[in-house]
This record gives C-alpha cells, structure tokens and sequence, in this order.
C-alpha cells in the first residue's frame, strides 16, 4: 500500500457526501483493469510474504518493558542505510531504494501503528525448493536488520498484541490518551502512525459510526477472577469528548475487557501470504478453495490471550480487529430502523469473506451466502463493461462500503491507468481472502492473498507456516482438490477458531470429500457394451446431486490437518507429502520441508502448543500471578523477555519446547 | 504375448494418496492399477447405483486391445493424454523399476519401450531425468529407522552383479547420447555400489534417489560422496518391490476383485490349472486367459510444471509377459 499520496483528506461528513462518486470511478478502473488483464496468461507462480513487528524497548532495571513508538525514526534509519540500499532494500515509501539485481535485500513498511514495523522480501518466492528454504533465511536475516535499527534495550518481537496496550502508560516516548483523532481513553492519537491517511481512517470510522468502535473481549474467567468482572480499567467520568458518553450508555459488556480504539485491533501482527495465480481462471479457484482453510489456519496460529493487561478467554486477534474498524451505523447493524442508510450489513469491513467467485462447475449455487449485500446497480455496471457475474457479485459486494479516506484532490479528473478509487473500497475491505487484479504498469498478474494467520514468536514458525501454505497450494492444483463448503459454515469456523484452545477442543466444519471423483478415461473400445431394459452406464461418478448438507462433516483440527485413522478423510499435510512424493526434491530440502510440517501436525493433534496455549500458561505459573486474570507490568516483562529469548535461541536452548518442538536437523 | 498395462494420468485419483498409515508405498502403483481396471471392466446398472446387487462385468476383450506389441490392459489411447504447455515448460521424471524375474540381456529392449510408451502417452520429444531402480537394491541408512524398515515391504530378490547394472548402464547412456534423456539416475545406491558405479560408467548417473521416510540422516560418506561428484541425492517414497509377487495374478485373475482377464486368482496360487477347459487364442475369446504371468518392468511418469510446481500429469505403465499354459 502506497502512503506517499499527501493531499487534504476529507473529515466525515464530507467524505460521506463524495462516496459514490468514488465508487463510481473505482468501478471504472476495475473495469479498465479488468478489460487490459482479463487474458494475462502463463504467469509463473510468484509469492511472499509479510511478517509485523512490534518494538518494545526493555528497562531491565525497573524491570518493565513499554511499546516503543519510534517507528518513524526507525524507518528513517533503515531508509538512509547505504549497505541496505546497495542490496535494494530499504523503505520504498521513503523513495529511497533502488532496485538491484541479485538476491534483494529485505524492505521496510509503515503500518498502523506507530509501534509496528512491516518487512517483505526484496523480491518474491518462486517455487523453486531452494526458494522455501531461503524464506527462513531471509525472515531471520529481516529481524536482524530491524534489530540493528533500534536502539540496544529496544526489540523487535513478533507477538500479535502488545500486552500492555491501553494501561495507559506503557509506551514510550509518553503520550497521554483522549486525543481528538480516537478520542479513546486508553490510548494517545500519538499510537497510530502520524502520516494523515491513518488518523483520518481511525476518525472517519469512529464518526461514521457515530460512536467510539466498540471492543468487547470475554475475560478469562480464573479461580479468584471478581465475578461478574467489571473492567476496573474502565473510566466513567471522563467528559473531553462527547464519545466519553459510550461507556455511560452500556458501551461495557460485562465478562469482558473492554477497549475503544481502532489500535487495539489495526495494532495486531499478522502473517499474510499472497500468490501470483497462472491466469485469471486459476486466481478465482484458488481463492476459493483457500477460503475454507481460513478458519483452521487461524485457530493453528492462535497467539493472542492477552488484551490490556488481562487474560481473555479467546485465543486469537481476528474479531478484535474486526470491531476496531467496524464502521457499520446503528442502521446497518439492524439496532435502529432503515431510514437512511441503504440495507443492513452482516458483517464488518473486517471480516470471513462471503464471496465465492471462481466459475468451476463444482461451485453449487447452495454454497453462496445467502445474507450477501450486493449493490445492484454497480453490479449491473460491472456486467455492462462485460465482467461476468460471479465476478461482478464479488465486487459489487466490495463496493456496498463507503470510503473512508477520500483526498479532495483525487476527484477532480478519472484517471484509468491508474487505480486509486478502485484501491481505496477495495483495500479497505480487510476479509480473510483477497483477490486482486494486476496494478498497471507491470508484469505482475491475478494475485490471491491469504490473511488469517497470526504471527509467530519466531522465524522458523513463521516460514513454516508460510511455506505450508504454499505447499497446500501446490496440492491443491496438482490434484484438483475440492474444499468446497457453504460460506455460513466458513463464517461460523471463524467464531470457533475464536475460542480458547480451539485449535484442540473444538470440531469445525470441513469437506468430507475434497478429492475429486474422477477415475481413469473410460476407452472408445468399452463403450456399448451391452443392450436391454437395464440400460448400462459407466460406472464414472456423476455430477454430484445429494443434499449439501451430507457433503461435510464436523471435524477436529487434528483430523483435517493429519487424516482420521480410519481413512475416510486423508488430511492436509499427507495430501502435501502425496504432492511432495512427486516432485524431485532433494535430501536437505526435504528434510527441512519435514521439520515444518512436523510443526504443523504437532500443533493440529495438540503435541505442540500454540503460542496463545504456552502465553497462557506461562502467566498462570508465573509466581506473581493471582489467578484473578490480571496480568500485571512484572509478568509481562518476563514474558516478553521469554519471548524475545524464544525469538533468538528458537528452542535450541531447549526452551519452550512445548510449542516448537525439539530442534534438530540435518545440518546441525 | 506382452500385457501392457496402464493407469493414464492418476492426479487428483483417489487411489494416489498415500494411506495416513504409512503402511505400503508401493500402495500407488497397485491401487490406481486397480482403479483403471475397474473404471474399464465395471458397469453400473440401475441395480447396483441403489446399492443392492453387485458390479456387471464387462468381458476384457471389450475394453482391451490387441496390437502388434501385445495386449493393451486397459486399451490405449493417446488421443487426449497431451500435456497442455510447451516442452520447456515441464519437467518430465520417469522411473523404471526393473522387476526381479525379468531377464537381465533384455533390458536395453525394455528400457526403449517403457520410455517410447511415455512419450507417446505424453506427446513430448524428450525426457529431463530417468532414473532406473535395480531389484534388491536397498539403500541402507546406517542409523536406525525401524519405520522405514518396517515400510519397504517383502524382500524378494537379491541384488544382482554390479556388472551386469553397469552393463544396462550403457543402454541407457545411448538413450542420452540421443537425446532423448536429459539426466541419468540411480536410486537405493548407497556409498560403496556408488563409488564402485561411477568408476565403471561412460557417463556418470546425475542422481542418486534415496528413501529416508522420516529419519532425515544420511550416511556422512554418501553424502561426502555425492557432492564431490555432483550427484544430486534426491528423495523418494517408492517401494523397491514396486509389485510384490502375486499382485499382477490378483488384479487380472477371476477372483471377486479382479479384472477377469486371466483365469483363477491369487488364492489359488501362481500355478493354476484352466477352469474352463477351453483353449484360448490370441485373447480374442470372451473367456479369461490361461497361463502364466511374469513381470518384466513398471515405469512411472511424472510431468510438472516448472515455474509452477503443479504437477499436471503423473502415472504407470507396466509391461509382463504372457505365457499360455498348454
């Protein structure tokens, strides 16, 4: 995402006022992209991924660890680095680096937070099995370059959440809350990142609501945990905003920790991978059969039990962030009556996708969501310009949001080459899957991104679910696998994942059958074999016809990832080991490709914990803790301490075994 | 007579996922063997799609095909069986099992028919890599691994003269020498047939294929040894007994789940008397054969797209002579 666009963003309601006309030209230039990249074919797969930090900054002597917010001075440092740029990294959003041959070093992004660091790869991932290994390699080779860009008692770590975030004083340099942007009493408008695009969303939502967001997490509910919990954080006569009213009209659930700010969410780590598809055809396929792996991908990286210095009682950070930018009236909520917004909005911006659009003939109509808003009129535009249905479903479905951040300048002519408008509904649209079309001006096609999964402590877990999925790709067009799975289901898999110890505990939806029901040609010699009443058919499986229903069954992660014994479903990572049997891969490779996958069926039968599980655990045996869910200034600074020597020894030290497994390998 | 046997493209096929147990991996080849047969000789009637009663079978002569080099089980076709992009696009691996049993002098023969087969199968010119497997031949890892032990199936034959491999080795570098063969390779060779191997060849074998199941060492000398002479040491999961004894007899016998293209099963044992009494000529009667099967090679294929790692086309041909019982 380009943050370089400077102009004057408009305040809400004035971007209300111009939000179908930036609809109407972000269609325009979709159907421009559509039309010059509709035949793209041949593109060869190409990936990457992207791995958030968050900086803390120790002080060992007072033993408390604060978020760091200096990211602009970091991002600075990295952009001026010569060595950095030399390779071709750097800060592309500072407009300093230059593209080298050879292998790139790494580049640096803004994000949200002030406190958070974004690092892509200098150049993507092929599928060359060489490649694979270089993504841990490179990850590590990332943090040591940001590492090397903060000061000696500051950290890069790769938590989802900062534990603290919202106790009003753990970040540095201080900044008191209750700031005109966020008007959030727990948070400074200093935590977001300062460049205009970002106070402007986090203050478009808010008013677009017409209240604060709205952040209501169950707390973990511990053997001395004060029942009914009151959030004691919570402050009720505060009166610098007129938002200060929320929490005097109920805005606080009982049970649970409450907090107010886009921050809370849009400041969560995540790990994202996006793949350049062969053509337009493949693009659509993959994103849909990726789609039903979301949810599982979720609740096997759980790492997120820790809100504002408390225990929670979910595991993971999705719908947290889906609150934090939940822009929806009281209207489109359905709490008031339609009177002047357009329909009611199941879900946030922020949420499971509710699209499917490939045109494989195995997509039944009764997969489709049936609570699925559509603007019809810009859908019948999109149909007009000659996109097909499915296709302009999707989009048309995108488009029913306004845009939050419009710059007065951009509306004053349509550009076609350029995609601005179209970016600004679409990349604001955070669903769990995103397809998306090839930028102009470049040779790079349709690409699918896969958003669920959190972030990792260290590099090795990181690449090893990157590189899993990539696998799971490659499984998936070699034999044609079908994970096919009405949307509501996938939407409730997303609420389960959600649950402590989901990825143990609970059974999700899942495709009975995903391999496809074909069978060796039939010849021209066998046919007509035989005549009378009983009229012979080949015995090729038809079209399938029964009740969706009986198509999928509730499952354990551990049975999805690794097979039921019995054989009636063969799992996730032997179908990748089945892919992996044909491919000529050498030894050393091979065995690394085992060492993830090893981490990965752990974590699905339970044998390896989930960082959110080893957190939790870690909290509750920590001598300071009062099993009463609160998680005080002393532990967190052991356990970010415990994170960053995760972080660095990987389990080698024999540390946090439990959730990495015992390390070895070929080469050591 | 020759039977030529084949699976055509098994992705996406039920029977090409390796079972979770991990039990058989010479499991692929057998069961997507068995799939083709019984997508060729069964016939759905109205009965049996409402679960009561059993498959009809077809007679084989209706769905196999007799040529000049034998009889094709199933018939062949390689009207739709081409690989969609240009040749540089793939990377085409075949490997050739030589079975125990076969005759050794024949090999140069064998090798050219299996490779033909699949070019013709996949409407290319050339191949990248064949790697050829010698029966008896294991790779052992000198630390312990009873899973894999446990996993290589019956041992049924000894490993032959290094001479005469070297001796099938020169077939095979003619097949280079043509161009046809980009790479050559071996597999199960552990470090001393290697270095003893690559003294005796004209041209040395690029890669070596090994099977480590899930203990990833490998012997330090191999490894040494493979990288000082540039040979890559590739993983498999192949059994080297690709088809136990027997099998070939029990897919194509007359027992409940065979093809019905030789008479008798596996149960009643390799030597069979004829239960019908009948003489059969050149398998164009209706009646299974009578006679003796032997084995001679089984070559799998597989096509991937290279920049994309999509494997398009992967499958089995396999070749056994037939013999008449008279």
């Amino acid at each position: 995402m380009g943050l370089l666009a400077v102009g004057t963003p408009l305040d809400w309601p004035e971007a209300k006022k111009v939000a179908s006309h930036v609809r109407e030209w972000g269609i325009e230039q979709l159907l421009a992209i559509w039309r010059r990249a509709k035949g793209k074919e041949r593109d060869a797969l190409l990936w990457g991924d992207e791995i958030e930090y968050l900086v803390v900054s120790f002080d060992d002597e007072k033993r408390n660890v604060k978020l760091s917010l200096r990211q602009a001075d970091i991002l600075e440092a990295l952009a001026n680095d010569a060595e950095l740029l030399k390779q071709g990294g750097g800060v592309p959003d500072l407009a300093c680096g230059t593209k080298k041959s050879g292998r790139n070093a790494p580049t640096f992004h803004p994000e949200f937070g002030r406190f958070m660091l974004e690092a892509t790869p200098g150049a993507p991932w092929g599928i060359g099995f060489k490649d694979l290994l270089d993504v841990e390699r490179d990850m590590k080779w990332r943090r040591q370059i940001a590492k090397n860009h903060v000061f000696g008692h500051e950290f890069p770590i790769t938590l989802t959440t900062f534990p603290l975030l919202g106790d009003k004083k753990s970040i540095t340099p201080y900044f008191p809350p209750s700031g005109p942007k966020l008007r959030s009493q727990f948070v400074p408008d200093e935590i977001a990142n300062p460049h205009i695009r970002f106070p402007t969303l986090a203050a478009n939502i808010r008013a677009r609501r017409g209240r604060k967001v709205e952040l209501n997490v169950p707390v973990f509910h511990d053997d001395k945990t004060v029942w009914p919990f009151k959030d004691p954080t919570v402050d009720y006569d505060l009166h610098n905003w007129p938002e200060d009213d929320d929490v005097r009209k109920g805005a606080v659930k009982d049970n649970c920790i409450y907090m107010d700010a886009m921050a809370f969410g849009m400041g969560s780590c995540c790990l994202q991978i996006t793949f350049q598809a062969k053509n337009i055809e493949e693009g659509r396929k993959m994103y849909d059969q990726l789609s039903p792996l979301g949810p599982i991908l979720l609740a096997l990286t759980a790492a997120t039990p820790i809100y504002k210095g408390f225990l929670a009682d979910t595991d993971v950070r999705w719908n947290q962030i889906s609150g934090a930018v939940d822009d929806r009236t009281p209207e489109e909520l359905g709490e008031a009556p339609l009177k002047n917004d357009r329909w009611r909005i199941p879900k946030s911006r922020y949420a499971s996708n509710s699209t499917y659009i490939s045109q494989d003939p195995r997509l039944r109509p009764e997969y489709l969501d049936p609570d699925l808003v559509v603007d019809e009129q810009l859908k019948e535009r999109l149909i007009e310009g000659g996109m097909d249905d499915r296709l302009a479903t999707h989009f048309a479905h995108l488009f029913i949001r306004d845009p939050i951040v419009v710059f007065a300048e951009d509306l004053k002519e349509l550009d076609l080459d350029k995609t601005d408008h179209f970016e600004n509904i679409q990349s604001t649209n955070w669903q769990h899957m995103r397809f998306k079309p090839p930028p102009p001006g470049n040779d790079i096609g349709w690409r699918v991104e896969i958003r669920p999964m959190e972030i990792q402590i260290t590099d090795f877990e990181n690449a090893a679910f990157s590189v899993f999925v990539v696998l799971i790709t490659r499984a998936i067009l070699s034999f044609d696998l079908n994970f096919y799975l009405p949307i509501p289901r996938t939407t409730e898999n997303m609420e389960t994942a959600h649950k402590r110890d989901a990825v143990i505990n609970e059974k999700f939806y899942f495709r009975k059958n995903v391999l496809p029901k074909r069978t060796p040609r039939i010849n021209g010699t066998a046919s007509n074999p035989a005549s009378g009443t009983n009229t012979p058919l080949p015995s090729r499986p038809s079209t399938p016809v029964g009740p969706v229903e009986d198509e999928y069954d509730l499952m354990t992660i551990d049975e999805i990832i690794n097979g039921r014994p019995d054989g009636t479903f063969p799992g996730l990572v032997p179908l990748v080991e089945s892919y992996l049997d044909g491919m000529n891969v050498d030894v050393e490779t091979r065995c690394e490709l085992a060492r993830y996958l090893a981490l990965i069926k752990g974590r699905a039968s339970g044998r390896l914990w989930t960082a959110a599980k080893w957190i939790r655990h870690f909290v509750r045996g920590h001598d300071d803790y009062r099993m009463d869910s609160v998680v005080p200034d002393g532990i967190v600074y052991d356990l970010v301490k415990a994170v960053e020597r995760i972080t660095v020894h990987e389990g080698r030290d024999g540390y946090a075994n439990e959730m990495l497994g015992s390390r070895c390998s070929l080469a050591e | 007579m020759k039977l030529i046997l084949s699976t055509s493209n098994i992705m996406g096929a039920v029977s090409s996922f390796r079972p979770i147990t991990n039990s058989k991996s010479n499991a692929e080849f057998v069961n997507s063997l068995r799939a083709s047969l019984e997508a060729n000789y069964s016939i759905a009637t109205s009965e049996n799609v409402n679960g009561n009663g059993h498959a009809a079978r077809l007679t084989y002569p209706s769905w196999t095909q007799m040529t000049e080099a034998g009889l094709e089980i199933p018939a062949l076709d390689f009207s739709e069986s081409a690989l969609q992009e240009e040749r540089d696009q793939y990377d085409i691996t075949l490997k050739l099992f030589y079975l125990p049993g076969a005759s050794i002098e024949d090999r140069g023969k064998q090798t050219r028919e299996a490779v033909n087969l699949v070019l013709k199968e996949l409407h290319m010119p050339s191949i990248d890599l064949l790697i050829v497997s010698f029966p008896g031949v294991y790779f052992d890892e000198e630390e312990k691994c009873p899973d894999k032990i446990s996993t290589r199936g019956p041992i049924e034959a000894e490993p032959e003269p290094i001479e005469s491999q070297i001796k099938t080795w020169a077939t095979l570098e003619t097949l280079k020498d043509e161009g046809i063969v980009k790479r050559l390779g071996i597999a199960e060779f552990g470090h001393d047939r290697l270095a003893n191997f690559l003294d005796r060849t004209r041209i040395p074998p690029s890669v070596d294929q090994v099977n480590l199941r899930d203990c990833c060492s490998v012997p330090r000398d191999l490894l040494k040894l493979a990288k000082g002479r540039n040979i890559e040491l590739l993983v498999h999961n192949d059994c080297s007994n690709i088809l136990p004894r027997g099998t070939l007899r029990e897919l194509l016998g007359s027992g409940p789940s065979g093809a019905h293209v030789l008479s008798g099963s596996a149960k009643t044992g390799e030597k069979r008397k004829s239960l019908h009494g009948e003489p059969v000529t050149n398998g164009h009667a209706d009646k299974p054969l009578d006679g003796e099967v032997q084995p001679l090679w089984v070559v799998k294929y597989t096509a991937v797209v290279r920049n994309r790692g999509v494997v398009e086309n992967k499958g089995y041909f396999a070749m056994a002579e037939f013999t008449n019982d008279s």
